[in-house]
């Protein structure tokens, strides 16, 4: 292919992108971003997308990890349930989790305990974000580990290190780049996450949950701003971790 | 200084095709070669010292048992002081030559500089891995190794990638090193040169029993079994019949670099056949031989004519069983 047909294919590609920024004024984002509580949905969105990622690092990674070294007995069949929950429409997963964690569910009884709720809560909407990315950074991040060889982890053994070493120091700075893409693409699903949000956590708003609203109420031109602001906040996390990847590649290239 | 230490090896380790079964001693200082063809379960001794496989067996290093069936002992790799080298080097990608060597806690930096130089690796101490060429990352490896204090090392076919005059200059390397350190070594190879090079004693090894152990000369040249000499690269067996008095099925074993032409009988066995096929070999020509039923090949300086007479200088004979007859036994046990 040439050059030429890759940059067509490019610039169609980042059509949205390019039309987004061209329907749009400075004006037009000045008024909807200085607006009274305009800005709140961003900071929900970031909020609730850290604590994501957080709660994928902490406890899918280690998933991750024993799925890329067949830690796990019937190792196809936890691969194909992360599949399952990768193909399940984010609408589909938002009506599930309902019935799943909802006011009426034996989790959404010890939540009450509690004093807490699995619907149009912060906590709904982490819960949301976390179902709609979780496999996207389960199956990056086990890819990310299987690539680094076990070879070089028997040999950290061998020269002394325990397990825990071996990992702090041989598997996990090898899979690193490999993890931060995968969390990159988490955080992309996890910012926009939307259909299973718009069931379980219509409140409190972040930027997806605004743009529709705004859409609704007044408009498609009004919530053009909102959308340009999703993509700033969403974007430099994977730009960052395309940047450090590439350049750690090119560190071990010497 | 390091100081007395003993590998002492008595291990059985099921694999799917057999099961390995080894015994081995290597005295401190001393360099044991395993030799066998691929498959024969080398690779599998090694690891089971290194304690990467599960095993029925004993291995002790001087005094710390590390593996012991009956005592219920098995000390994980990372505490047993074993280095292990790999055809893969195994250099770590992200970090650099300098850190790869001082990977090991155990390792000392003012130890660093004198081994780099013996090495020859001490222009290349902050270069990536990537960089270095596959003689230079064993180098690295094998510093890796020293500086980690192993009380014994393991050499799996580490070398085996690279050209004869690279693994030559390197075997010898870590020939001298391990003397000098009075460090046990045990090497895995398929190359009967290469083990020959670096070994006191070799152990020839096929699916998974070690068939004979001894001085390298030894064992080529009085093989325990006809098995052992096809291994260590007999090409042939001719009846002993050329011997006055031979017993019925007794054979001579027949090395293709063991072989004149002409007839000495004072020499070894004299051997007549038909020469079925000759190609250039190095200096000199390969023939292939049919004397009577029986064929061999061997080397000769110079190209054969069809009809020839050689003598198999001092051949080791086997029994009609395979095993090998003590010198003058072929004649007796007629």
């Amino acid at each position: 292919m040439s050059i030429a047909g890759a940059a067509i294919i490019w610039i169609a590609l980042l059509g949205p992108v390019i039309t987004l920024i061209t329907r749009m004024s400075p004006g037009d984002i000045w008024t909807a971003l200085t607006g009274a509580g305009n800005l709140d949905p961003l900071l929900t969105s970031i909020e609730s997308g850290l604590v994501t990622l957080g709660v994928l690092l902490l406890l899918c990674t280690p998933l991750a990890w024993m799925l890329a070294r067949d830690r796990l007995p019937f190792p196809r069949i936890w691969e194909a349930g992360i599949l399952c929950s990768l193909l399940l429409p984010p609408l589909v997963i938002g009506l599930l989790l309902v019935f799943m964690v909802g006011p009426y569910t034996w989790v959404g009884s010890v939540l009450d305990w509690v004093h807490q709720s699995a619907t149009n809560t912060f906590l709904a909407l982490v819960i949301a974000e976390v179902y709609e990315s979780a496999p996207y950074y389960v199956l990056g991040a086990r890819a990310a580990f299987a690539s680094v060889d076990t070879g070089l982890e028997q040999q950290a053994g061998l020269l002394g290190d325990r397990p825990g070493r071996v990992f702090r120091r041989v598997t996990l700075p090898m899979a690193a780049p490999g993890l931060a893409m995968a969390l990159a693409v988490s955080w992309a699903r996890a910012i926009g996450a939307f259909g299973a949000v718009v069931i379980i956590a219509y409140h409190p708003f972040g930027i997806p949950m605004q743009i529709f609203t705004t859409l609704q109420e007044t408009g498609l031109y009004s919530a053009l701003p909102y959308a340009l602001v999703l993509l700033v906040v969403a974007l430099p996390l994977p730009m960052a971790a395309y940047v450090w990847s590439a350049r750690a590649e090119r560190r071990r290239r010497g | 200084m390091y100081g007395a230490r003993v590998l002492s090896v008595d291990v059985e380790v099921d694999r799917r095709e057999f099961t390995v079964r080894a015994a081995l001693e290597v005295a401190d200082g001393e360099r044991v070669a395993l030799f066998g063809p691929s498959g024969a379960g080398k690779t599998t001794v090694l690891e089971a010292i290194a304690g990467l496989v599960t095993l029925r067996g004993h291995v002790s290093l001087s005094d710390r048992v590390l593996t012991s069936t009956s005592e219920h002992v098995d000390v994980p790799p990372w505490r047993r002081r074993v280095g292990l080298l790999r055809q893969d080097p195994g250099l770590f990608p992200h970090l650099s030559v300098r850190a790869n060597l001082l990977y090991a806690r155990s390792a000392r930096e003012d130890e660093l500089a004198e081994l780099a130089a013996q090495l020859d690796i001490a222009a290349l101490l902050s270069a990536m891995p990537a960089r270095l060429s596959g003689g230079q990352r064993h180098r690295v490896a094998l510093g890796r190794l020293l500086l980690a204090h192993c009380d014994a090392l393991l050499l799996d076919e580490p070398f085996a990638s690279l050209d004869a005059a690279l693994r030559r200059s390197l075997t010898a390397l870590v020939k001298d090193i391990s003397s000098e350190r009075m460090v046990a070594s045990v090497l895995v190879t398929h190359q009967l040169a290469d083990a020959q090079a670096f070994a006191d004693r070799l152990a020839v090894i096929d699916e998974g029993l070690i068939l004979q152990i001894g001085a390298p000369d030894e064992v080529v040249l009085r093989p325990a079994s006809r098995r052992v000499a096809e291994l260590v690269g007999y090409l042939g067996f001719v009846p002993a019949g050329g011997a006055p008095g031979s017993a019925a099925g007794v054979v001579a074993g027949v090395h293709p670099e063991r072989v004149i032409a002409g007839a000495d009988p004072d020499r070894g066995l004299v051997v007549t056949g038909t020469v079925t096929a000759a190609r250039p070999s190095g200096a000199g020509w390969e023939a292939d031989v049919l004397a009577g039923d029986a064929t061999f090949t061997c080397r000769l300086p110079s190209r054969p004519v069809a009809q020839l007479a050689v003598t198999v200088l001092d051949p080791p004979y086997f029994a009609a069983d395979g095993v090998l007859l003590t010198p003058g036994q072929h004649i007796r046990s007629a």
